[in-house]
């Protein structure tokens, strides 16, 4: 897992600060994780290697999240899957489809945005806590 | 590879028939990848413990299959506010349905004022149940509906609506008014002054026309000396009530107040409804009087049970609305808080 907040206060509704950071950030991981597949199927990869190479990317997701989002993409349509030998073992082979692609430019320019938008607000914060110094 | 084969076979006892095996040679391949990319890493064959600690990351059978499903849920996210919201209003209605019949119905049937108190704490018993029959209705529905949209019937979308189309705005609360709830105060106390007083001076009670209670052919009956004492002593505990009313210290609790006062309210008509008889016969009374006086104390009694209804009924609302205004307060406390 990733970081969590050092702080013990309690919020609103008694849940604990890292329940909450912990809540949150998945929150904020789900739909950023669906995006970072989309994108790292544009080539080939089975279930494990696809993990190996978010990892290396410095996505690190579970297994069991990993798999179940690859069937689930797959009977959205927009991944395409095959089951090939390779080193004498069979394995599902997932590659983004043609609608996956589609969307997956609508999902990225969706993002850039909200990745700019996000990156004035946080410059202006910085800012103007800086000019209050 | 034995635990890996035990492993697998506790996800497939989850997975739907449909699809089963397909997943679970998906599966498979990832974990042997998975091992195998382990002991790459290692340069040796991974141990029994190294194994099961792979698998056991990978999570426990029953969340890994459950994850492989469709999401399970009776009623989804965009169905859900609109059954929530339609169990919070209906929710009211029918505990003020049930209320209104089954003490209607024991008012009738009722016998004596225990058999009365006996049919109401039976009908109090058997709320839970109605209750639960409600909610389960009302989840079956919504769940058969979330069901069939989209399968069976088009998904339900929102009706247009406009912001100028919403009630107008609701009037303040009514403020409370510190002369009207000392002059309820002394009112209060005056009435148990005069009941007090009315036993030794019966005039008190019509005036000169006292006199001519005494050639009327009937009168008061003797249990009215029980019952005199219990409505007595309910005033009078109702006395510091409404002189807390006053303070304003206690403004934060004048809605449960009022509800105590209220409560005390009920008791005296309970009291009153246990009166079956108001008025005996005197000795010379005629066939005609005496049916007429049967005749007035159903009357009575009657009304008295009318009367208790409808505030049992207007008690149970009230009561509702200082626990939705109380939970209301806390939020915006909370809120303002934080």
């Amino acid at each position: 897992m990733g970081p969590t907040s050092k702080h013990g206060w309690n919020g609103a509704g008694g849940q604990s600060g890292n329940e909450l950071f912990d809540s949150l950030r998945l929150e904020l991981r789900r739909g950023c994780l669906v995006l970072a597949v989309l994108a790292q199927l544009r080539a080939e990869h089975y279930g494990y290697t696809l993990r190996k190479a978010l990892a290396e990317s410095g996505l690190e997701i579970e297994e069991s999240t990993l798999y179940p989002l690859l069937r689930r993409l797959e009977t959205q349509g927009l991944l395409n899957s095959e089951w090939r030998e390779e080193e004498k073992r069979n394995k599902r082979f997932y590659r983004l489809s043609g609608e996956g692609e589609r969307i997956l430019g609508l999902l990225l320019a969706e993002w850039t945005g909200i990745n700019q938008s996000l990156g004035r607000i946080v410059e202006g914060l910085k800012s103007n806590t800086g000019k209050e110094r | 590879m034995e635990l890996l084969e035990r492993y697998l076979q506790a996800v497939g006892a989850h997975l739907p028939a449909r699809g089963r095996a397909d997943t679970l040679a998906e599966l498979r391949a990832n974990l042997e990848a998975e091992i195998e990319g382990r002991e790459e890493e290692l340069g040796r064959p991974l141990t029994g413990a190294e194994v099961a600690q792979v698998l056991e990351a990978h999570g426990m059978p029953v969340l890994v299959a459950a994850r492989y499903g469709p999401q399970h849920f009776l009623v989804g996210p965009q169905l859900f506010p609109l059954y929530w919201y339609t169990l919070k209003r209906s929710f009211p209605l029918v505990l003020a349905a049930y209320v209104v019949v089954q003490l209607v119905a024991a008012i009738v049937q009722s016998s004596s004022g225990q058999d009365l108190g006996q049919k109401i704490g039976t009908a109090a018993a058997h709320f839970p149940r109605v209750a639960l029959t409600f909610w389960g209705v009302m989840t079956l529905g919504f769940a058969v509906f979330e069901y069939v949209q989209g399968r069976y019937v088009p998904k339900m979308t929102l009706p247009k609506w406009s912001v100028r189309d919403l009630p107008p705005l609701e009037p303040g609360q009514k403020k409370h008014s510190l002369a009207s709830a000392v002059a309820d105060l002394i009112v209060s106390a005056l009435i148990v002054v005069w009941l007090l007083a009315v036993p030794n001076h019966p005039y008190l009670i019509i005036g000169p026309g006292a006199k001519m209670v005494h050639g009327m052919p009937f009168g008061l009956t003797p249990e009215w000396h029980v019952f005199y004492w219990q409505i007595v002593g309910l005033l009078i505990l109702m006395l510091p009530l409404k002189a807390a009313m006053v303070l304003p210290s206690l403004r934060r609790v004048r809605g449960w107040l009022q509800l105590a006062i209220n409560a005390m309210g009920i008791l005296i008509l309970v009291v009153m409804v246990q009166i079956r008889t108001f008025f005996v016969a005197g000795a010379e009374i005629s066939a005609e009087n005496l049916r007429s006086l049967a005749g007035i104390n159903t009357g009575i009694t009657f009304g008295f049970k009318i009367a208790l209804a409808i505030s049992v009924v207007k008690f149970l609302w009230d009561l509702w609305k200082e626990i939705t205004a109380g939970q209301h307060r806390r939020a915006g406390y909370t809120a303002a808080v934080l």
